[in-house]
């Protein structure tokens, strides 16, 4: 009976642990080792550009890749496209 | 760092649909699902009718993360919202709490039972290996790690929808705002602190956009 | 001065939610009709401030959409927040803390009070106290209420509790079985449960018997136990509460999320699963109590409803009246005598 007693014990305990953790955890950015909290997934700039493509970036250089993106998305306003009001 | 964002230009969207049908073909979308959509306000009503394309935003807070039984949904480091189809069991949680209406559904079986779930990725494919075939099967094009960015704003015919680093559309957008010849009515302060007083005309109606 | 607490603390709360409504009634973004006026008007006004046109959107309203697919029209909905929050919160906080709290309980129980045994001797001649249709209905609601309720444990909690121990590969297989089970055991077990209430509502009709077992909870925390009928007032409120406003509750809400083809908003099938949520814990607490009373609770019980057959000994203690109306020949029973009788006994 002492036995089953601890057994019970334990697995209270248990469940009160589990149930400390249960609600919403808070979303963070967790990059590490090609994983997002768990998840495979690569960084994009750790890519090398298309060979074909217009794209200049450093590979696995996040900064030159960003500049490359922020050049790019000036293709979206039509004032530098046309170069005047 | 970069935060990816979408900005949609309600002067601006002629409600063509021409991001949804971009975006369909760019990543192949299942069928019955469609990642973007156009939405009228006002249908038909003269003065008043105003379209707007939305798809998922990409919140930092995501409700689809905060429910998912399974966790699938990740932020990457440039603030998009993925989820891995591999562990995705079809629940429809994130439908549910999605306040956009982002998540579908296919139909994988008779009476409305739910595939995996498909949903925008900002055109950045999802955890397989960027730019393998795997990863366009499931998720559609990987745009990001191409150094190109979302289809839809890309090829926006009238430039109404925006996507890119928020602060690099924001700047666009506001500068766009600017030689539309417009202030602070544009954010409406005019609507919550009242007309500028002497008598100050309200800014002529038609002017360039 | 408590007394004049007790009198202004409510009107206190009236008078702020009066104000707070009143305050709501001022911002209230209006009709539809409204909107489009105070569109039609700014548009003059103050071009290109379109604040009516995105109070428009955030009402939720539909709106058009070429785009085929359910609720595609609206731009925003709220309710889904409410839905993440009351899932998220309260429904895993206190319904998780409710089981824990049940299963301790159950296990004190246990402990203080142990098996409740028979006093007399066992005599050998045995009433059958479940027909065949009654034990069928009650094994296949039985089975596939515990395969309800694990895989919905696990879809519920699995991912705070299962997911951080085992993995995502392998919790992902596991909610996914889940889910399905889920899915496919449901309509069995509406089909199962239907059959329970049929067998059983004719002798879980309330009875004078019940208010005095009530009061004494029925002598389980000691005296003598309270003379029932064929089932004591623990098992009506069992049957009642748990069987058939909660199964039935579980049944309904269940089959609109299960069946997401007939155009259900997402309100609706949030409210279901608010419902099936809070049934669910409530429905699984209860379960827990009548499985603990029917297996190693009381001596007997569970061979009870294997066999179908109990002792006269067992009948007369638990449920003297049921007993005593089979001995009158008011209760018509098959008894077993000798061989069979043995048998069942060495169960």
């Amino acid at each position: 009976m002492s036995a089953l007693k601890w057994v019970a014990v334990a697995a209270a305990a248990a469940a009160a642990f589990g149930l400390a953790g249960c609600g919403e955890h808070e979303q963070v950015v967790v990059y590490k080792q090609g994983k997002y909290q768990g998840k495979p997934d690569t960084l994009p700039w750790d890519n090398a550009p298309l060979a074909w493509g217009t794209a200049k970036w450093e590979k696995g250089n996040e900064k030159s890749w960003e500049d490359e993106l922020k050049s790019r998305t000036q293709n979206q306003n039509e004032y530098v496209r046309i170069q005047h009001y | 760092m970069a935060r990816m964002k979408f900005l949609c230009d309600a002067e601006r969207c002629i409600a063509c649909n021409g991001c949804t049908t971009a975006c369909k073909n760019e990543n192949e979308v299942p069928w019955g699902v469609n990642r973007r959509r156009v939405v009228t306000v006002n249908d038909g009503v003269p003065g008043a009718e105003k379209s707007i394309s939305v798809a998922c935003m990409h919140c930092s807070d995501a409700p689809c993360m905060a429910v998912c039984p399974v966790d699938c949904f990740y932020h990457t480091e440039e603030g998009v919202v993925l989820h891995d189809k591999d562990l995705c069991i079809g629940c429809g949680y994130c439908f549910y709490a999605c306040p956009f209406g982002a998540p579908q559904f296919p139909q994988a079986g008779a009476f409305g039972l739910r595939g995996k779930m498909d949903k925008c990725t900002f055109c950045a494919g999802g955890p397989e290996p960027d730019g393998s075939e795997a990863e366009f099967e499931k998720y559609g094009r990987n745009r990001l790690a191409e150094g190109k960015l979302p289809l839809c704003a890309e090829m926006c015919a009238t430039k109404a929808l925006l996507a890119g680093d928020g602060d690099v559309i924001a700047n666009i957008y506001r500068e766009r705002v600017t030689v539309r010849g417009k202030g602070s009515e544009v954010w409406g302060w005019a609507t919550a602190y009242g007309q500028p007083k002497g008598g100050q005309k309200p800014a002529p109606q038609g002017a360039k956009s | 001065m408590s007394n004049l607490g007790r009198i202004v603390g409510p009107i206190a709360v009236i008078a702020a939610l009066a104000l707070a409504g009143a305050a709501q009634a001022q911002t209230a973004p209006g009709t539809q009709q409204q909107l489009i006026q105070q569109q039609q008007q700014r548009r003059v006004e103050q071009p290109l401030n379109n604040a009516p046109v995105w109070k428009e959107v955030r009402s939720g309203r539909p709106q058009f959409t070429s785009i085929p697919g359910r609720e595609t029209n609206v731009l925003i909905q709220s309710s889904g927040q409410t839905w993440r929050a009351l899932r998220d919160g309260p429904i895993t906080q206190y319904g998780g803390w409710l089981l824990v709290i049940v299963v301790l309980a159950i296990a004190g129980f246990y402990f203080v009070r142990g098996q409740i045994k028979l006093h007399g001797a066992p005599t050998g001649r045995m009433i059958e106290r479940f027909g065949g249709f009654d034990r069928v209905a009650h094994w296949s609601t039985a089975i596939t209420f515990c395969v309800m309720a694990v895989t919905g444990l696990i879809i519920l909690f699995g991912k705070l509790v299962l997911l951080p121990v085992i993995g995502y590969t392998l919790f992902a297989w596991l909610a996914a079985l889940s889910k399905n089970l889920h899915n496919f055991v449901g309509p069995l077990f509406i089909l199962s449960l239907l059959a329970t209430i049929v067998a059983f509502v004719r002798d879980n009709l309330p009875q004078a018997a019940d208010l005095k077992w009530i009061a004494t909870a029925g002598g389980m925390f000691g005296g003598r136990e309270v003379p029932s009928g064929r089932f004591n007032a623990g098992e009506k409120g069992w049957f009642w509460i748990g069987v058939v406003i909660l199964g039935i509750a579980m049944s309904v809400t269940g089959l609109i999320m299960l069946f997401p083809n007939f155009d259900q908003t997402r309100a609706t099938m949030q409210l279901a699963n608010i419902v099936h949520g809070i049934g669910a814990a409530l429905f699984v607490a209860l379960g827990l109590g009548h499985i603990y009373m029917g297996t190693l609770g009381v001596q007997g019980a569970y061979q009870a409803m294997r066999t179908g057959y109990v002792d006269e000994t067992w009948a007369k203690e638990h449920h003297q009246l049921w007993h005593d109306d089979i001995k009158s020949g008011k209760i018509q029973a098959k008894t077993e005598e000798g061989a069979l009788a043995q048998m069942q006994r060495q169960h």
